[in-house]
């Protein structure tokens, strides 16, 4: 079995599955069973035979895994350090470690520096297989192709995806089952007052859920970035329809707007970044490919990172060129002959690049923050999360799958992704933005109480937990923050759209005590809030979540320590886990705690059918266990884990900054792992969770302290929280607003100044006209032709005298014209007119 | 079927069919468009027929992909037709990647539109008559080679659009008739001014026999010493590139060919349109009937835009090289100006006239960006992939703009409005007219997988390489754009209920209407997912068109003696002129 053509059959097979069972609800739409209900079938078959499909791609990658190298570290190391076959290249010059932790691993990085000695050469990248389908369009040497990329990354959120939205499509079938009949839409008044009444739409939620998994798929598996692109758009227009689900509410159709617009915003910024790339590179592929000729070409992960660079970055040739086109121009025109030219500019390359203006540096980090603008768009990271709380419009299901386990996460999948081409300066810019977005999601989070706005807060919040761990170079921390992230999140999602079904309400202030009425649902939720947290024995063992968790922490403690200026860093992501904590717990108590809130709603409330709690139970055990290393799997985090066979290469080692922050240094992510880091980052990170749970027993499980009280104490800062920071209107002000008035101020030059214009000179030449018509025309034209006529007619009237009648006189007439005709004939005769 | 009987038929079965109409009875108004639709039928099958692959066989007049033809101007055809001592005409027609496309959606949305036409009731007749006669026109415009032949049509598509709007107007149907007419008549006149010029400057004598080969031309049997003159584009286009006929100074130091690019060029963007000179289009869209408008929109803009690739760059190189700043900026202006314009619009049909204002900005900015320099080599390849994004943005603006006037027009033949705050809630009435029309809207907006998609985003990565800031100002129309459709479809679609006048005739879409929609959205798909389908026809051409550029460029920019006559030139083919690819040997250095 030969992986390079079986993985991208599987997987292919498995991305298009969804899109025809798209296809056919479409088609079919209502006519599939009575009210469309067989539509839940096809879509939900679609995507578990997806998952299916990746699961065996999956064994297939695993069974495929080369043999090991002969390169193992020290056994003695392994369970502190690098142990790693595929990535035995950790660092190339050990002794360069400037502020390792302590003596003892001044000695590890040592006999690093040795094993990598004899190492270095068997530095590779990871393993992976590209390829292209087929081709959007070509032009000389440029192509924009639909393609893939298959790597560890790319299976393991195959079967992440697929597994998560299997789930989903199970829970949405009991979640959805009202749109099955018709509806009565309490949310929507009328202009008579009454209730929206409306028939199901049931096909139509498994017809954008099908899109939707096909198009992130398409993300996943896209060989290019322009593909990654085309899939970006997509993803973007599913969310927008199934958040405008409701469409009927006006609320949802302006949340889905919000989100599309926001979006744009951040593809804005994508697109400068693509352009970047595009007009330097001249690919858009991540790996190389071989072009009709048959020559191999280098994708862009290759031009930045080159293997005769040992796979660290460099500015791009096609870049530097680029940047340096006035120096080209002049080459051309001293040498006059492209031929030369070529051969002149090779030379200079190494001089532009490295010289002191870095020729090219400032295209790549644009190109490095372009991208990560349309990241910050799609995983909701400051300044553009505005959108994903409003989000919450959409059925819960879909907040479970899009906005909270796959599609933000996309965002965080992309700078992995790229993960190569970013340079210091712009790992920093990403650590700042996931580390500012981490804090003000988790401060707006405490004092929501719409459930699931908290837990879209969350959402932001961890998708910044998740941005800063790759900012600060942890990049198998955030990848596998990632994946546990959407077991607990959609899990979450799932146990409050249960609440929600049972109680008809999303407010938590109307709950309470639900346990006893929903122990499945409020069971499979605590396990939620323990994974968010990251609850566990230190040391130990955990749910999934402590593993992640404390793998961002440990990176950022380890890059504090590097870099003690940015402190900040560590200190928000430490924080955050203590808010996480008080949050999370916050919303548990509330909705399940203590006595019943809201009688009526308690009353009515009820456990919801098994088709919806038994993917929770699901999905509760992967939220447990999906960070475990289990005997005979590979674990997927760690040194010797599934994500770390993806890594990038040359990530592996520490940075020693940028062209243009030369005292950052991005820590090497195995060195988080050692005992002097492992060891307090582990305590702090239990610490504050542990307190931050503290803190929402005391207000809410215990009710020893009211929360009024803090309210009331704190409102300025209650009020500022609620309010979301004001972001909202503080956009409605900078930026909405200003646009509608461009927009009318263009419409009003088109309509008063083009047109007025136009009509000014038309009405000027009709002026004009009937000026020449009263004052030239008539008097002078007319009038002369009149006066012509006239005096036609006078004389003829003058003549009309000589009209007598008689015969006599006419006679006379004759013979005297005759006479005066001879006289004149004869005066002028000439003898040729004779004919002689 | 030789050439010159497939061509001829393509243009003229239209007029036939008009003149054949005048002989039935006025009364029989649906046997009148059934005709009509027959006539429009057969002539989109001709051109079907055209693009089906010719397998060597020169004659059949199908689309040649053979190497050597791909590229080409291919099916020629050469009568003499007016030939006096001053002037000499001829009928020479040809169809190339470049034109094709633009035929085959030409006929295609004239099939549709006189679909949409039924609910035409007055003046069946002459409606029909003048519809088939603009349908020879556009034709006639895209088939033809010689200038002057081009310039009649070009006129004659004029006064039958001027009546059809004139008549089967809306209220302001005079204004908006007058203004149209004005407009392109003065766009015109820069054009006859320019053909002129060029015609009298020019001398074939200069050429050599490839040359003239590739022109379809020849020199008259006895030596003359006087200039030999020619209307004939490929003729032109040999002598623009490669003599100095059109290099002399005019006016204002300013060269014959800087003048002749600005008059052509501002006659083509008149009827694009680009800002400023776009206002007739919403009062023309605004007042003309629905399928009047899908034509309008459709395909005549479309003229614009074929006539500055085929017109413009090729004949006069040196001027589209100096004024490619102003091009481009022209293209973003009217991106930007007509989206900001469309956010304000409370008119739909309006909305959808300034939309295409602003996605016809992305053809003339496409067009302009003139990456062939030497700060890069001479590489054109990102102009190559700019001119074909605006190619193939015409050809999917011609797709999805019918489609948005046509979902316009649905509406208002059952609400007689066009108030876009007195929507909302179609969705529930009508939902499959609103599925597709979010489809057709959504190809509007450039959504993947859509045809809008492709020609913007290829667009918009072009431009990069010609000037950073204005790509940047490009990427954001994307933003702009995505808010006045969006807000148009929440206007429109969404919400609880319809708020306007009539709601009772919302009734669901009628078959005949599907029948025309649903075409629409479909090749909106297909182009959008397989872009390669018009690109097999358009790329060779496009790229042909742009390596001459780039060859020109090269020649006469890089240093070496820029030749001043023909000469000195060698004897080039165009194969030998294109530009060493300089990438691979940059990938090949790294490797």
């Amino acid at each position: 079995m030969n992986p390079e053509s079986v993985l991208p059959a599987l997987l292919g097979l498995a991305w298009l599955l969804p899109l025809a069972s798209f296809a056919i609800i479409v088609l079919l739409g209502r006519r599939l069973g009575k009210e469309g209900v067989l539509a839940s079938y096809v879509a939900t078959s679609a995507i578990l035979s997806g998952f299916v499909l990746s699961a065996i791609a999956m064994l297939v990658w695993l069974g495929s895994a080369p043999a090991p190298e002969e390169h193992h570290e020290d056994e003695s190391h392994a369970s502190s350090t690098v142990d790693a076959p595929l990535v035995v290249r950790a660092q190339d010059a050990g002794e360069e470690h400037a502020a390792p932790v302590d003596a003892e691993h001044d000695d590890h990085a040592a006999e690093h520096g040795e094993e990598d000695h004899h190492a270095g050469h068997h530095a590779e990248p990871p393993r992976s297989y590209s390829g292209d389908w087929y081709l959007l369009g070509e032009f000389g040497d440029l192509r924009i192709s639909i393609g893939y990329y298959v790597d560890a990354l790319t299976v393991t959120m195959f079967c992440m995806v697929t597994f998560i939205a299997t789930c989903i499509h199970f829970y949405a079938v009991g979640y959805m089952h009202d749109e099955l009949h018709d509806v009565d839409d309490h949310e929507v008044t009328l202009e008579d007052g009454g209730h929206l009444h409306r028939r199901g739409r049931f096909h139509r939620f498994f017809q954008y859920l099908s899109l939707f998994c096909f198009s992130m798929l398409g993300i996943v598996i896209a060989g290019n970035i322009a593909m990654v692109f085309v899939f970006w758009e997509l993803v973007g227009v599913c969310s927008y329809f199934l958040i405008g689900f409701y469409f009927e509410r006006h609320s949802a159709s302006c949340a889905a707007n919000k989100a599309f617009i926001v979006n744009r915003v951040g593809d804005f910024g994508m697109i400068i970044g693509l352009m970047a790339l595009w007009g330097s590179l001249g690919t858009f592929s991540f790996g190389d490919w071989t072009d009709s000729e048959g020559n191999q070409q280098a994708g862009i992960f290759s031009q930045v990172r080159p293997e005769e660079n040992e796979y660290q970055l460099r500015t791009p040739d096609g870049m530097v060129r680029a940047a340096a086109s006035e120096e080209v121009a002049q080459i051309v025109a001293e040498t006059g002959d492209l031929e030369a030219s070529e051969t002149a500019i090779a030379e200079q390359i190494p001089e532009w690049r490295d010289g002191p203006e870095h020729y090219g540096y400032a295209l790549l980090v644009i190109a490095g923050l372009g991208i990560f603008c349309g990241c910050v768009g799609k995983s909701a990271q400051f300044p553009l999360h505005v959108w994903l709380p409003d989000a919450m419009e959409g059925p819960t299901p879909v907040s479970a799958l899009v906005h909270s386990a796959t599609m933000v996460a996309a965002g965080v999948y992309l700078v992995g992704r790229f993960f190569p081409v970013f340079t210091p300066e712009v790992l920093l810019a990403i650590a700042y933005i996931g580390a500012i977005t981490l804090f003000i999601a988790a401060t707006i989070a405490i004092v929501a109480t719409d459930i699931k706005r908290v837990l879209a807060y969350s959402t932001v919040s961890q998708l910044g937990y998740m941005m800063l761990a790759l900012g600060i170079g942890g990049w198998v921390a955030g990848m596998f923050h990632l994946i546990t992230h959407a077991f607990f999140k959609s899990l979450l999602f799932m146990g409050s759209g249960s609440v929600i079904h049972a109680c008809h309400t999303n407010e938590m202030t109307k709950m309470g005590g639900l346990r006893h009425k929903m122990p499945w649902t409020a069971y499979t939720m605590l396990v939620g809030c323990l994974a968010i947290i990251g609850a566990g024995i230190p040391f130990v063992i955990g749910f999934s979540g402590y593993y992640s968790k404390d793998a961002i922490i440990e990176q950022a403690l380890s890059f504090t320590n590097e870099n003690p200026a940015h402190r900040i860093l560590f200190l928000a992501a430490a924080g955050g886990a203590a808010i996480t904590a008080f949050y999370m717990f916050r919303l548990w108590f509330m909705t399940f705690a203590g006595p019943p809130r809201d009688e009526r709603v308690y009353e009515h409330a009820h456990e919801s059918p098994k088709v919806m709690y038994l993917p929770l139970v699901v999905l509760s055990v992967f939220a447990i266990g999906v960070g475990w290393q289990l005997p005979g799997l590979p674990s997927l985090a760690g040194n010797t884990g599934l994500l770390e066979q993806a890594r990038p290469a040359g990530t592996l080692a520490n940075v020693e900054g940028g062209a243009w922050l030369p005292e950052l240094t991005i820590p090497d992510e195995h060195l988080s792992h050692v005992k002097e880091i492992k060891i307090p980052a582990t305590l702090i990170a239990f610490s504050t969770a542990l307190g931050g749970v503290f803190f929402a027993a005391v207000f809410y499980g215990w009710r020893l302290l009211d929360p009024e009280d803090a309210r009331r104490q704190f409102f300025p800062v209650h009020r500022f929280l609620l309010h979301k920071w004001w972001f909202d209107e503080l956009y409605e002000i900078i930026f909405i607003r200003p646009a509608h008035v461009v927009a009318r101020l263009a419409a009003g030059v088109d309509k008063n100044a083009f047109d007025r214009l136009i009509d000014g000179t038309a009405t000027f030449v009709r002026g004009v006209s009937d000026q020449v018509d009263r004052s030239i025309d008539r008097p002078v034209v007319d009038g002369l032709a009149n006066k012509l006529a006239q005096w036609t007619y006078s004389l003829g009237l003058g003549l009309r005298v000589a009209q007598t009648g008689s015969i006599r006189q006419y006679v006379m007439f004759i013979v005297v014209g005759t006479a005066a005709l001879f006289l004149l004939v004869s005066f002028f005769w000439n003898p040729t007119w004779a004919g002689n | 079927m030789s050439p010159l009987f497939l061509l001829s038929f393509v243009i003229f079965a239209p007029a036939v069919g008009a003149l054949l109409l005048a002989f039935f009875p006025k009364e029989k108004g649906d046997a009148i468009k059934i005709f009509t639709l027959l006539v429009t039928l057969v002539t989109f099958l001709a051109t079907l027929y055209m693009a089906l692959p010719a397998d060597g066989d020169a004659e059949s007049g199908k689309f040649s992909f053979a190497e050597e033809n791909v590229a080409e101007i291919q099916n020629v055809v050469s009568l003499p037709w007016i030939d006096t001592t001053a002037f000499r005409m001829d009928y020479l027609l040809g169809v190339d990647g470049v034109s094709f496309p633009l035929v085959l959606l030409t006929t295609f949305i004239s099939l549709l539109s006189m679909g949409a036409s039924w609910n035409i009731e007055k003046h069946v007749k002459a409606y029909c008559i003048l519809f088939l006669l603009l349908e020879t026109g556009i034709l006639g415009v895209f088939l033809s080679l010689d200038l002057f032949l081009f310039y009649v049509f070009w006129e004659v598509m004029l006064l039958p659009m001027y009546f059809l709007i004139g008549i089967w107007g809306g209220p302001r149907r005079e204004y908006a008739a007058i203004k149209f007419f004005l407009y392109t008549l003065v766009g015109g006149v820069m054009m006859l001014i320019a053909v002129l010029m060029l015609y009298f400057a020019s001398d074939i004598r200069e050429l050599t026999p490839d040359q003239l080969a590739a022109a379809q031309v020849e020199l008259p049997e006895q030596e003359t010493d006087s200039p030999v003159h020619t209307f004939n584009i490929l003729a032109l286009q040999q002598l623009g590139q490669h003599t100095g006929q059109f290099s002399h100074e005019l006016l204002a130091g300013k060269s014959l060919q800087w003048w002749a690019f600005l008059l052509l060029f501002l006659g083509f963007v008149i009827k694009v349109p680009s800002v400023p000179v776009h206002t007739w289009l919403p009062d023309a869209h605004v007042e003309a009937p629905t399928p009047i408008s899908m034509i309008l929109a459709g395909v005549l803009l479309k003229l614009g835009g074929y006539g500055i690739i085929r017109l413009c760059y090729p004949i006069c190189p040196e001027a589209g090289y100096q004024l490619a700043w102003f091009v481009c900026l022209l293209g973003v202006v009217s991106m930007v100006y007509g989206a900001f314009a469309a956010l304000a619009q409370k008119d739909f049909k309006r909305l959808v006239a300034y939309s295409s204002v602003s996605h016809m900005g992305y053809v003339v900015l496409g067009m302009g960006v003139w990456s062939a320099t030497a700060g890069n080599l001479y590489d054109a390849d990102a102009w190559k992939m700019g001119m074909n994004g605006a190619m193939f943005q015409m050809i999917a603006h011609g797709i999805s703009s019918a489609g948005m006037f046509f979902m316009v027009g649905i509406v208002y033949d059952r609400v007689h409005h066009r108030n876009l705050d007195e929507f909302g809630g179609l969705f529930g009435r009508m939902p499959v007219f609103s599925g597709i029309a979010v489809g057709i809207f959504f190809a509007g907006m450039g959504l993947p997988g859509l045809c809008g998609f492709i020609g913007e985003v290829f667009v918009t990565l072009s431009v990069w390489t010609y000037s950073k800031a204005l790509a940047v100002i490009t990427a954001s129309v994307v933003i702009l754009t995505a808010a006045y459709i969006l807000w148009t479809l929440q206007r429109v679609y969404l919400g609880p209920a319809y708020k306007g006048p009539h709601g009772e005739a919302l009734t669901p879409i009628t078959p005949r209407e599907l029948a025309i929609a649903a075409p629409l959205l479909a090749m909106a798909i297909v182009f959008g997912v397989y872009p390669m389908a018009v690109f097999n026809y358009m790329a060779p051409a496009v790229n042909r068109t742009v390596d001459d550029m780039a060859a020109w460029a090269q020649r006469t920019q890089a240093g070496a003696p820029a030749p001043e006559t023909a000469n000195i030139t060698p004897p080039v083919s165009l194969a030998a002129m294109e530009t060493p690819s300089l990438r691979d040997t940059d990938q090949n250095m790294q490797d």
